[in-house]
């Protein structure tokens, strides 16, 4: 029977196909809208979660910071404090942190900057370089691939030994086919001083690294690649006194609870500054940055898609109308059915059915549409980005992904309408006396 | 013996409590029996249709009662009165009343959609009824590529198909020639003398009228003659 009605339906909707699709078009445009809107949405949160992971979910950045007097007479007569030995974080703490939470952190990036110089021998042969400092998980963190030798250690951070890893391009530009590692280079950076390195390692060098310079209009030679040596190293060199870190990357074990990871080592710094009156530490985490972004772009995109979702009902009265128009129409048809037969409820669920297949239909086509939208807004956004960052470009992989929910709740409404919509014209239809129904002309 | 149909001073009245107010049928008790041709002729507006329609379950009367194989057709709920007209009544009508998005086939089907059996060989049920009216041939033809005496057949094979006992033909050659209207009439006289069905024919021909066992004609919602027709007379 259900069956029967549905091909009755389809033939019906099959016999009137543009009156059909007209009364569609609501439920089209509706559906379409709201489709289009959350895989735009789905994508965009898609995109987010898949950068923010490439650049570190498991990565929380932290720095001290001088708390602010509470009054504001206070802070009228307050002056930024000096930052005492005690005040920066040290080794020693990251060793106690791994020591209290045992697995909960790999390590602690540090970064910072000697200069940029240049590198030659007695023939013109020359390389421009940029001298970094860093822990030795900096270079795991920013994902840097030893090819040769080895990385900076724990003990040339200590001993501030003179040791680097270069780059791969640097490498062989510079010595040709010899074996880099175990080379001494020097480094003259003018003003700042001639500095002598040992090359333990060779790293494979990608040209969206920070402090290498990879403009098209540089030759090739003249292409500034980063040198890494020990962060001690380069403290030392600049003459600094070397407390500890100001700001820092703790790196959070992967395979932890990253959540838990992070409270801990939160708690342990927000102890360590308790009694600290001059300054405190602050953190930004990207994965609870993420989680904000996630839930505002989920927010906007819901309440955009309920704003389209409102054309549903616009065209949920259009289904009406016309099931109304088609009822006083197929009066006679009403009538010669009930006479053979037919009950009222019979009636009554062959014209809701021909409602709910009309909105199916106009939300299948909507759902095709808005998918198609989707795919095409979401490759417009994509070259906008690109090339409005073009140095980013890789970092940007923008995926476009229909969610499937939001088709299976659009599916769910567009036969929710039909089924509301159409409730009145059948009940309407069932309603008729035989005998009028039949006499009608 | 009892009557098929048993009436008892059916009034029927439109527009009640209003100005216009209309009495068509003004108390006419019948009996109609098992196995008879019956035909009621009579003027238009002599309230033959009305009378029809009340037969039919498809119109209630306004006074008066109505026994349908004993059963009292007052008391029938809606759902009841759908199965009657689905089961003991054979309706054809004079303008055929056939679906015109449907084929021959599929109209012919209809009844059985809404029967209450389930029927797995319908269509071959359907074909059987197309072939007794001489259609089969056209089963896969919609009603407009038929000609009117095509389509009355058809119209009779789907009266048929649910093999109801009474069969109602309200003015069934009213739009055909009288040579596609005799083949009509033959088609009904094979149905009453072989299958013994109950049949009532609404007519204003004589003519056809005098096929038919009894004739009761009706005036200005009265009968004023019941008489024998010629086939009861041989």
């Amino acid at each position: 029977m259900l069956f029967e009605n549905i091909k009755e339906s389809l033939n019906s909707i099959r016999c009137n196909k543009m009156r059909s699709l007209l009364t569609m078009l609501g439920i089209i445009i509706g559906i379409s809208a709201v489709i289009t809107i959350t895989t735009i949405g789905n994508s965009l949160r898609r995109t987010l979660s898949t950068t923010f992971n490439s650049l570190g979910a498991n990565a929380l950045y932290m720095y001290i910071m001088a708390r602010y007097p509470e009054s504001e007479e206070d802070y009228l007569n307050w002056e930024y404090p000096e930052m005492d030995k005690e005040d920066y974080v040290t080794d020693e703490d990251i060793e106690k942190i791994k020591e209290l939470y045992p697995d909960a952190i790999e390590g602690i990036a540090v970064n910072n900057f000697l200069g940029a110089g240049k590198v030659s021998d007695s023939s013109d042969n020359y390389a421009k370089v940029a001298v970094q400092g860093c822990t030795k998980d900096y270079l795991k963190y920013m994902k840097v691939d030893i090819k040769l030798g080895r990385n900076i250690t724990d003990a040339d951070n200590k001993k501030c030994k003179v040791s680097c890893v270069v780059a791969d391009k640097m490498a062989s530009n510079y010595f040709k086919d010899e074996n880099p590692i175990g080379k001494n280079i020097e480094i003259d950076m003018g003003d700042t001083g001639i500095f002598t390195f040992v090359i333990v390692g060779v790293y494979k060098y990608n040209p969206q690294m920070q402090g290498g310079s990879d403009e098209k209009n540089v030759p090739e030679k003249d292409r500034i690649t980063p040198i890494y040596t020990s962060y001690n190293t380069v403290s030392k060199l600049n003459k600094e006194d070397n407390y500890g870190y100001e700001n820092f990357t703790i790196i959070l074990n992967p395979s932890s609870n990253i959540k838990d990871s992070s409270a801990n080592v939160k708690l342990y710094f927000d102890e360590k500054y308790a009694d600290n009156k001059d300054f405190q530490i602050e953190s930004f985490d990207a994965a609870s940055e993420l989680e904000m972004i996630d839930n505002i772009i989920n927010i906007v995109t819901i309440a955009i898609s309920a704003i389209a979702a409102i054309s549903l009902i616009v065209g949920g009265v259009g289904v009406m109308n016309i099931m109304l128009v088609s009822i006083t129409e197929r009066t006679k048809e009403i009538g010669i059915r009930m006479a053979l037969g037919a009950k009222r409820k019979t009636i009554r669920v062959q014209f809701l059915i021909e409602a709910v297949i009309i909105c199916l239909i106009g939300g299948l086509i909507g759902v095709t549409i808005g998918i198609v939208n989707g795919y095409l807004l979401g490759g417009i956004v994509k070259m906008a980005v690109q090339s409005a960052y073009e140095e980013y470009a890789s970092y940007i992989i923008f995926n476009v992904q229909p969610s499937l929910t939001a088709i299976n709740i659009s599916l769910f409404f567009s036969m929710l309408t039909g089924v509301f919509f159409g409730y009145y014209p059948a009940n309407k239809a069932a309603k008729m006396e035989v005998i009028d129904a039949l006499r009608y002309e | 013996m009892e009557s098929t149909i048993h009436m008892e001073n059916i009034i029927k009245r439109y527009y009640i409590g209003k100005p216009n107010e209309l009495q068509i049928l003004n108390g006419i008790s019948l009996d109609i029996n098992d196995g008879e041709f019956v035909s009621i002729v009579g003027e238009s507006g002599s309230g033959k249709s009305t009378l029809m329609n009340i037969i039919g379950v498809l119109d209630r009367q306004t006074e008066g009662g109505y026994f349908l194989d004993g059963i009292d057709v007052n008391k029938m709920s809606d759902d009841m009165r759908s199965n009657v007209r689905n089961e003991k009544i054979g309706f054809v009508f004079q303008n055929f009343n056939l679906l015109p998005r449907a084929t021959a086939l599929k109209n012919v089907m209809i009844p059985l959609m809404y029967g209450k059996k389930k029927q797995k060989d319908a269509k071959e049920r359907a074909m059987e009824m197309l072939e007794m009216v001489g259609m089969a041939d056209r089963a896969k033809h919609k009603p407009n590529e038929l000609s009117g005496g095509q389509k009355q057949r058809v119209a009779i094979a789907r009266a048929m198909i649910n093999n109801p006992s009474i069969i109602l033909a309200d003015e069934p050659t009213g739009a055909l020639d009288s040579k596609t209207g005799h083949m009509v009439m033959d088609i009904f006289h094979k149905l009453h003398e072989e299958q013994g069905k109950t049949i009532v024919l609404i007519t204003h021909s004589q003519e056809l009228a005098s096929e038919t066992q009894r004739i009761i004609t009706l005036s200005d919602g009265n009968i004023i003659k019941v008489k024998a027709g010629e086939e009861d007379a041989i």
